[in-house]
């Protein structure tokens, strides 16, 4: 019954969503246009540095370009669904607009995290899921039943996004102003860009962990690819836990801390 | 030339940068270090992991100075003062600047580079600590400095041109973030440009966006004679005037669009 409440609140967010979208018609082909570019550049990078070595650490282009595939999907779905909402999460403390949200017989969190919907970034989770397919077959993916798993590992990147965007957002009851902070977190997400076996053992062992980025393409696709160890599930499970329960923590004492700026 | 207003504007510009210190910090230590970690990951991957020993007739030991010089100009490229002239556009914010018996695009921007010249003197402190290691000339070190800095302008001045598309379109963030895009990879912030295939030369080689990093670099570490960096600097500046033209133009016919609605 909850849950059907929430779904019916989430409906209405996307339809206003929809009309706001709709009435900025050239935004739509802009923001394709900044991500198409985000992609090229992002794949113009190992295409250069494929044009000099035939493999990066074990991964052919083809593998890399899988994983690229998969790590846009996974970024586009977060962008589709979350990113605006940490775009504007400091001002909700800042301006005292966490205020309305806090009245509300809902989860305050919930609707400060879902009301802005970038409707235009679906194409890129297609866009993504073209690359994925395109490489899939060179890159050594089984596919058959296997594509079910795509999906699945679509929403392991996007919750891990989440979670991690989160722990750093929730900074700004502390700091003031987040916009520091936030672009700390777009430099770390460049970790997220290249597959994790690349990584020296320290670097790896941080982003599997304490920065656990390379759940948002990377471990996904290696497990797409070749499947991951018993312990490699275990740490995830545990990882992606740990991020939850400390993020509630974190919620709660922010809590306490906010002052209400408005009022 | 009234020197006061600029010199007012410049102490504004560094007291607003500085005025929350801990996210000054942040975005220092952010944008340095995160890219040249990613970087050297780059080339741990192809010569430690992957057993290279040459990539584009560089060494591991030739891409890891370039990591760690490229560090200090990568620093002074940067400044989002153009995003702020897109952002008075569409606010209409613009009529307030226009009341004023300044030129905009320079107040902005000399506000804008003042915590870059901040950084511009870190950055010289802590190479001439890395010139010593290396054993690089400081005077080459001042020289990249000089190169660096006429590249923040060019960067600005090719934004302020960009941002009066804003004029056209309501606004120009979507065209400045790609612009930005391309520049981290054609400035030889992400990689040295010299690993582009030969085929692939010519992209990086037509724009002015080496001059920003890689051509500093490049003459910071030796590798260009100085005759080479005086006929370089000679076609920063040659684009550092055609750009005040383009200013000139586009300013003059988004004036003529301007509604000043917001403001």
């Amino acid at each position: 019954m909850r849950l059907a409440y929430y779904l019916e609140i989430y409906r209405v967010q996307i339809k206003n969503n929809f009309v706001r979208e709709a009435v900025y018609r050239t935004n739509f082909l802009t923001a394709v246009t900044v991500d198409v570019i985000w992609i090229a550049v992002e794949v113009s990078l190992f295409t250069v540095l494929y044009a000099n070595v035939n493999t990066l650490a074990g991964w052919t282009k083809e593998q890399v370009y899988f994983f690229l595939g998969i790590f846009f999907s996974s970024d586009a779905l977060f962008t589709v669904f979350f990113q605006r909402n940490f775009w504007n999460f400091s001002d909700l403390i800042n301006r005292g607009d966490l205020d309305i949200l806090l009245t509300k017989p809902v989860h305050a969190l919930f609707l400060a995290l879902s009301q802005s919907i970038n409707l235009t970034a679906i194409f890129n989770i297609f866009l993504g899921l073209a690359i994925t397919v395109q490489y899939a077959g060179p890159a050594g993916f089984l596919g058959g039943a296997r594509w079910l798993l795509v999906g699945v590992w679509l929403l392991v990147g996007l919750i891990s996004a989440l979670l991690i965007r989160f722990i750093f957002s929730i900074t700004v009851f502390w700091t003031e102003r987040s916009w520091a902070i936030s672009r700390l977190y777009y430099q770390f997400f460049a970790f997220a860009t290249k597959p994790d076996t690349i990584y020296p053992r320290a670097i790896r062992y941080l982003i599997l962990t304490a920065l656990p980025f390379a759940f948002i393409g990377s471990v996904p696709a290696r497990a797409l690819l070749y499947g991951l160890e018993f312990h490699e599930y275990v740490n995830l499970v545990l990882v992606l836990l740990s991020f939850c329960l400390l993020n509630s923590f974190l919620w709660k004492k922010a809590l306490l801390r906010y002052q209400s700026a408005s009022s | 030339m009234n020197l006061q207003w600029r010199i007012a504007a410049l102490k504004n510009g560094f007291q607003d940068a500085t005025a929350y210190r801990v996210e000054f910090l942040f975005e220092i230590l952010g944008s340095a270090f995160v890219p040249a970690a990613i970087q050297w990951v780059l080339w741990y991957a192809l010569f430690q992991i992957g057993g290279a020993t040459e990539v584009g007739g560089m060494s591991y030991s030739d891409l890891v100075h370039y990591t760690l010089v490229s560090l200090l100009f990568s620093q002074i490229r940067g400044g989002d003062h153009d995003f702020e002239l897109q952002e008075m556009i569409r606010s209409g914010h613009l009529s307030n600047y226009l009341l004023r018996p300044v030129s905009v695009v320079e107040f902005i921007y000399i506000r804008g580079v003042a915590s870059r010249l901040f950084i511009a003197c870190l950055c010289l402190l802590v190479g001439s600590g890395i010139a010593a290691t290396l054993g690089l000339s400081p005077l080459r070190l001042i020289g990249a400095m000089v190169l660096a800095l006429i590249g923040n302008i060019i960067h600005y001045q090719i934004g302020a041109a960009l941002s009066t598309t804003a004029f056209l379109w309501e606004e120009a963030y979507s065209i400045l973030m790609v612009k930005n895009m391309v520049v981290n990879l054609l400035s030889g912030e992400l990689i040295p440009l010299n690993l582009f295939p030969a085929s692939m030369q010519w992209i990086w080689k037509s724009t002015p966006f080496y001059l920003y990093v890689f051509g500093p670099t490049q003459f910071a570490l030796g590798k260009w004679t100085y005759l080479e960096y005086l006929n370089q600097l000679g076609i920063a500046v040659m684009w550092m005037l055609g750009m005040w033209a383009v200013i000139r133009l586009t300013w003059s016919l988004g004036m003529k669009r301007y509604l000043s609605l917001g403001g």
